[in-house]
């Protein structure tokens, strides 16, 4: 294997993989039950359970019910963490084991850690307000106050898998995080800075963001339907997906499975507005991902929107698209509709979606889907996943107050 | 037409101002939050919020397309409460 240069130098341009996903989502845990339920088109939507929802007209979310971090996070105690923290070292852990990668030897390297979120750990801080204001502030919990610094969430990973040798960041760019993760974790392996980079995202569900959302009218009452002419808003999601990326050098001397390559990425932040999208920048955020990515609109076989089911983002989206695309965009389709808006893991769970897709080649569906937008001028692949030879997807991830992030993604092909 | 009493449209006016972060005497009844105000979508629903809650009401969000005024607010609160 060559070494990697240290110093970034020119020459030192290493591709990039993908070789092994953590997944946890409403609809599967794991790469094969997340890739299975993508394929049937599952739904996580339920009525939330994680908080009290009284008060509210309707209040169903994409919780994950069954999760059991004991399983998978064997160093740390597991009370010490908050959710969204557990949620980071599982998949983190999950994905090492899933590259087939020796712990042992990942500590002897240089490496990277970057988990984006939104909240960290607001589900924290809504008990210990409420405790506060119910019992007063000495009442408040120290062990919940102990776990609230979102920096937590990759510092987690860390501690949890013995990495000393590391960069630990966590990245709080909100519903676009996974994808900035996904960048910088991508930067870091490309030039040789890192051996390895752990990249995702991850988020838990939380009454502070249920009622912000449901203030702004954008959560729907039922179910998502992104690009539907009747759809009426997100619902929200919680999970987290964690990526290990390495150079294609590395992968190869050890033999591993390589999902996808990653080509390239693009970001920008409008700070036009606090909620609603610009359809220039978010445009401009896609021709700037392709250009790093080398590669052009009309090779792009699909899109993964980050699709929210909210009327202003999927109309803003999809005319961006069209601006990028021109008349006959790629299909373009949400994961949203079915596993609810994971928030900063959105967007690193879309990532490991798209690389399955290229990986089983299958396109995921957009369910809950009765008539498109006439607005919305794209083919978002209705209720069936179909199959098809994907070849080069993007991955959009959008936030709040134009943060934007897009991953663009290979079928790793030996030569390009 | 729905009444309003003084009581009311002072507390409404109190609200607004507050969060719009105006002198009550910078408000009209017919000047525009958005336009003369410099108020956005965001604190359109703040206000919408806190009139619900004072009033113990529940306003439709698409009534916001009303309430770009104190008139238009007034109007509101004042159906969505029966008055």
């Amino acid at each position: 294997m060559t070494a990697p240069a240290r110093d970034g130098s020119a020459g030192a341009a290493h591709r990039v993989v993908l070789t092994g996903f953590g997944v946890f989502s409403s609809i599967g845990v794991g790469a094969a039950e997340f890739a299975e339920g993508l394929r049937s088109g599952r739904s996580g939507a339920k009525p939330i359970t994680a908080f009290d929802t009284e008060g509210f007209a309707h209040a169903n979310g994409c919780e994950i019910v069954d999760f059991e971090p004991e399983k998978w996070i064997r160093n740390l105690d597991v009370a010490e963490l908050g959710r969204a923290s557990q949620f980071s070292a599982a998949a983190a852990r999950m994905a090492v084991e899933d590259a087939n990668l020796d712990v042992d030897v990942l500590r002897e390297q240089r490496g990277l850690i970057s988990i984006g979120t939104t909240d960290g750990e607001s589900f924290d801080l809504d008990q210990l307000v409420e405790s506060q204001i119910a019992h007063g502030p000495e009442k408040m919990d120290s062990t919940i106050a102990r776990r609230v610094r979102a920096g937590r969430l990759s510092a987690a990973v860390a501690h949890e898998l013995g990495l000393t040798d590391v960069e630990a960041v966590t990245i709080p760019t909100a519903c676009a995080a996974g994808n900035y993760a996904i960048g910088y974790g991508f930067d870091a392996v490309r030039t040789g800075e890192v051996d390895f980079a752990l990249c995702g995202g991850a988020d838990a569900m939380c009454r502070k963001t249920f009622a912000g959302f449901y203030r702004l009218g954008t959560i729907a009452p039922e179910l998502c339907q992104p690009f539907d002419v009747d759809r009426k808003g997100i619902l929200t999601g919680e999970g987290a997906g964690v990526l290990v990326l390495e150079s294609l050098e590395s992968a190869l001397a050890r033999g591993a499975r390589i999902y996808a390559e990653v080509l390239g990425y693009g970001l920008n932040c409008d700070a036009y507005h606090q909620v609603a999208p610009n359809q220039s920048s978010v445009a401009r955020c896609m021709a700037l991902a392709l250009e790093n990515a080398g590669v052009k609109p009309g090779e792009v076989d699909l899109v993964s929107a980050h699709g929210t089911g909210t009327k202003a983002n999927d109309i803003t989206e999809a005319r961006a698209i069209r601006e990028v695309y021109g008349a006959a965009p790629p299909r373009t389709i949400s994961i949203k509709s079915m596993l609810g808006h994971t928030m900063g893991a959105a967007s690193a769970l879309a990532a490991i979606a798209c690389s399955l897709a290229i990986v089983h080649r299958f396109i995921p569906p957009t369910i809950n889907h009765t008539a498109t937008d006439p607005e919305c001028e794209v083919d978002c692949v209705p209720n069936e996943a179909v199959e098809a030879d994907l070849r080069i997807v993007q991955n959009n991830g959008l936030a709040f107050g134009g943060n934007n992030a897009v991953v663009i993604l290979g079928k790793y092909e030996e030569h390009r | 037409m729905p009444t309003l009493t003084e009581e009311r449209a002072t507390k409404i006016k109190e609200i607004v101002c507050e969060i719009l972060e105006l002198e009550e005497d910078e408000v009209s009844e017919t000047s525009l939050f958005r336009e003369d105000h410099d108020a956005d979508s965001l604190r359109a629903i703040e206000i919408l919020a806190s009139l619900e809650k004072e009033f113990k009401v529940v306003i439709d969000q698409s009534e916001l397309a009303r309430m770009v005024n104190l008139k238009g607010v007034y109007e509101v609160v004042a159906e969505s409460a029966g008055w």
